[in-house]
């Protein structure tokens, strides 16, 4: 009884949910004519690739390796400082383990906004702003933290038995890292990994501010630039915001159960 | 007596380049925010700039929508996310398709493609909203909706609820699977009805959650930049205008670095005093 409302109310909350996305598939493969036609239609009676076409041809592609460069190499950075901490937080008791783990969670609570001016003061002093390895640097600021929550929690669920074994057969505490535990959360920090990833694809206050020169924008930047104040070039903006969301969508439906096990155990367990 | 462990040399040496890179550019960017906010154009000492920050009328405008839209979208997501927490948590089969359609898909669409979804779905001429409402008789003339201050406001919170309930939903989920069944079972034997399962069982087991969501939803919301940039800019007027839409317009549009280093300062006070009060609460919770 119970269960049978309960799958009535799921399936009502999908649809409501879900339209918003189907709406933009639908409205990519409209024709303009049909995109402004009175009544509304509620699915393409004219399915076309126009806007498709138009995306590709304004070089959607270039900006798709925009994003990638910067989205790569900020998970990559963010992994390779936070692995270590996040180690440390997990395993040791030490003096100023608490109010380091307090910095923390507190670090990505800031608003980004606080930190767009002094960002883009200290990327001018020192040569880097517009470019990747300036929003790259001012990315991990707001990455790592994140990082070490997530990867913290994972190594936490792995006993100690196991580094305390492959150090009774001699190996370093580096040594027994390295060996036994990196391999055993690997999956867990893919999936971390994966989700700075994700942030820095979909970030957008940066990266317009910082990336300055139009042929090193990112994804988001780009699309916004369909958004004009008194006109809007929708068919264009919505095929291109469909090829945008594809692969993060995938990823996301994919990993989801580490996601979610990394964001819980980050934000439950203390 | 300061006598340092072999664990504790280790444990240092590994937390080193946290605290190197990272705390030591946030330490760096915050004071470089403090110096800048208490300087004047010429380089000298003024508090003037949080005075002019204050006294400008705009301040209170963006300072109450962005108490609206935080409020609204909190509690919009939270409630939103607890419902749907408690339905996939009834059912077995197909649990997956359903978190991936109403969990998943909202989160992984991107800020500015949700953004630009809604604002073309609110369009008052074309927006598929206006032909609903219509349709079904609740309006008769289509509503601009982001064209009036309040209309826009609402339209920005309901996007806003759209694009972050997901979080929530996945933190109560994992809470609600977390509460052992026994629970439930001793509630039944005691006689408890479906209504006095939810309020003796569910709810206090889910309390350390259900707060450690309230505080990080509140903060992520007050920080939410891109949604009202894409749908409205923060217009019409100052109608969608919050702290971070506003400190963003004056750096920008305005150009007035000192006086949007001093909103950055009210602003992070502002956010640390919820995150200390968070962390207050929770130390109390756990001792309790």
């Amino acid at each position: 009884m119970y269960k049978i409302l309960s799958y009535f109310l799921l399936i009502i909350i999908s649809i409501i949910i879900a339209f918003p996305f189907y709406w933009l598939i639908v409205t990519s493969f409209k024709t303009y004519p049909e995109i402004y036609s009175y009544p509304l239609t509620y699915y393409p009676h004219d399915v076309t690739f126009e806007h498709f076409k138009e995306i590709m041809r304004l070089d959607i592609g270039k900006y798709f390796i925009n994003s990638l460069i910067v989205s790569i190499t900020t998970s990559i950075l963010s992994l390779i400082i936070a692995v270590l901490p996040a180690y440390a937080f997990s395993r040791f008791s030490f003096r100023g383990k608490n109010s380091l783990l307090t910095s923390v969670l507190l670090f990505q609570m800031f608003p980004m906004v606080i930190f767009l001016m002094p960002i883009f003061n200290l990327l001018k002093n020192i040569g880097l702003l517009d470019t990747y390895l300036g929003l790259i640097l001012s990315y991990i600021a707001f990455t790592t933290p994140i990082t070490i929550i997530f990867l913290r929690g994972f190594f936490i669920d792995i006993p100690e038995s196991l580094e305390e074994a492959a150090m009774i057969d001699g190996c370093s505490i580096f040594q027994a890292f390295y060996k036994i535990i990196l391999p055993l959360t690997l999956p867990g920090i893919a999936s971390v990994g994966t989700y700075t990833f994700l942030f820095t694809w979909s970030e957008l206050l940066y990266s317009m501010s910082f990336l300055l020169s139009k042929s090193k924008q990112t994804i988001p930047t780009f699309l916004s630039l369909f958004v004009g104040q008194y006109q809007t070039r929708w068919g264009p903006l919505f095929a291109g915001s469909l090829l945008a969301t594809i692969p993060p969508l995938i990823i996301f439906i994919i990993l989801q159960r580490y996601f979610i096990k990394g964001l819980t155990s980050g934000a439950v367990k203390e | 007596m300061l006598k340092i462990s072999k664990n504790e040399k280790t444990a240092y040496k590994m937390v080193l380049p946290y605290v190197l890179i990272i705390v030591s550019l946030i330490v760096f960017l915050l004071t470089l925010n403090i110096y800048l906010s208490f300087t004047n154009n010429e380089g000298n000492f003024t508090f003037s700039n949080y005075i002019e920050a204050i006294k400008d009328p705009v301040f209170l405008i963006m300072l109450k929508n962005t108490v609206i839209w935080t409020i609204c979208s909190v509690i919009g997501q939270l409630s939103l996310g607890l419902l749907v927490a408690i339905l996939l948590n009834q059912i077995k089969k197909g649990e997956v398709i359903f978190r991936s359609i109403i969990l998943i898909l909202p989160w992984a669409t991107l800020d500015i493609v949700a953004g630009v979804t809604w604002k073309w779905m609110f369009n008052d001429m074309y927006g598929v909203i206006n032909d609903i409402l219509f349709r079904f008789g609740f309006i008769s003339d289509y509503i601009s909706w982001l064209g009036q201050p309040k209309t826009a406001l609402a339209a920005v919170i309901i996007a806003n609820i759209w694009k972050g309930f997901s979080l929530s939903g996945l933190f109560f989920l994992a809470g609600l699977q977390a509460i052992p069944v026994q629970l439930y079972e001793a509630a039944e034997i005691d006689g408890a009805n479906v209504f006095q399962k939810f309020t003796h069982v569910t709810i206090p087991q889910l309390k350390p959650i259900l707060i450690t969501t309230l505080m990080f939803t509140t903060i992520w919301t007050i920080n939410y930049f891109p949604l009202i940039y894409t749908m409205t800019g923060g217009g019409p007027g100052y109608g969608t205008e919050t702290f971070v839409t506003y400190i963003y317009r004056i750096n920008f549009k305005f150009l007035e670095y000192n006086k949007s280093a001093a909103l950055s300062n009210i602003l992070f006070l502002i956010i640390l005093f919820i995150s200390i009060l968070y962390i207050k609460v929770l130390t109390k919770e756990e001792n309790s």
